[in-house]
């Protein structure tokens, strides 16, 4: 009996250990949600086109529904609220049991998904494509990756697959606004 | 180019079919350069990266080239290839379902053609340029 005795706490110990440790997907979501708020910053894209390089894209990640769910919207800058007419692309993030899931509202009427993944130094998550509702006769948006460089910066890597598989990488260099 | 977009296909698509046609009416010549992406993105409230897209499926189609530095510009030759395009589609698409009408309702070619009124592109009797371009 003794020894059980002894055990007991031990035995709290790892059980409590055990149901608070972070899964992966919650860090990289815990992560994400650190990104909350409004960000301005540069576009540069690949095949390269230097007269939109520099051009300023407004990014706003809100933390939403009781903190089950971040939502990112990128527009250009100055560009006003109006989604019925513009085509700024919605993007909800939110764990799916141990996945860390985005569904991707695109322009072009499709809804990709893909699964995020952190990096073991904590700082990137990167968004690799799982499938997708509606048609892709229009290409889709395949990968995304957020790099946070401090708490006041962070990168955004978007590619969209065109017609015929072409890749068209958007890279998005932000600074926190609020 | 038309501000208003439908819904029937994303923004970038109808940005490249309005490209092609401009091309095609001869608003936009061979060697001319397309509207820059920040001017078409700012008058028409477009995200520039939609209008990138737009821009970039013309380049895969060979229809418009980079210049470093300058932009893009319509293609040489591009604008016969586009008609002949357009007028192969017209003919295995669009001809059959007019000409099943045409049947249906007891419609001639000279019954059509006086309806139309005068063809847009007739300015004399020498014929124009556009029209010699197209034969």
């Amino acid at each position: 009996m003794k020894p059980l005795r002894l055990m007991l706490p031990a035995l709290l110990m790892l059980l409590s250990i055990v149901a608070f440790a972070q899964t992966d997907a919650q860090k990289s979501f815990d992560q994400m949600k650190t990104l909350s708020g409004t960000w301005l910053g540069a576009v540069k894209v690949d095949p390269p086109q230097h007269e939109i390089d520099g051009t300023e894209i407004r990014v706003s990640l809100r933390v939403t529904s009781r903190g089950n769910a971040i939502m990112h919207e990128m527009k250009a800058a100055g560009t006003p609220d109006d989604p019925t007419r513009y085509d700024d692309p919605i993007t909800m993030l939110y764990l799916d049991n141990d996945r860390l899931l985005l569904t991707h509202y695109c322009d072009a009427g499709n809804r990709p998904r893909m699964v995020g993944k952190l990096s073991a130094d904590g700082t990137k998550v990167e968004f690799d494509f799982l499938d997708v509702a509606g048609s892709t006769q229009y290409g889709h948006m395949q990968h995304a990756v957020f790099t946070i460089i401090d708490a006041n910066h962070h990168t955004e890597d978007w590619t969209y697959l065109m017609p015929g598989d072409k890749p068209m990488h958007a890279h998005f260099d932000l600074q926190r606004k609020n | 180019m038309d501000r208003e977009w439908n819904d029937s296909q994303p923004i970038y698509r109808q940005l490249h079919d309005r490209v092609v046609a401009m091309i095609l009416d001869g608003v936009l010549k061979e060697g001319d350069p397309l509207p820059s992406v920040r001017n078409v993105a700012a008058e028409y409230r477009v995200n520039p990266l939609t209008v990138l897209k737009g821009y970039q499926q013309l380049v895969e189609e060979e229809l418009v080239e980079k210049r470093r530095g300058l932009g893009m510009f319509v293609k040489d030759g591009v604008r016969n290839l586009l008609l002949q395009g357009e007028r192969q589609k017209f003919l295995s698409e669009e001809w059959p379902r007019i000409h099943a009408t045409m049947r249906r309702l007891g419609l001639t070619p000279e019954e059509l053609l006086d309806a139309a009124g005068p063809a847009p592109n007739a300015k004399s009797s020498t014929g124009s340029d556009t029209k010699d371009e197209e034969r």
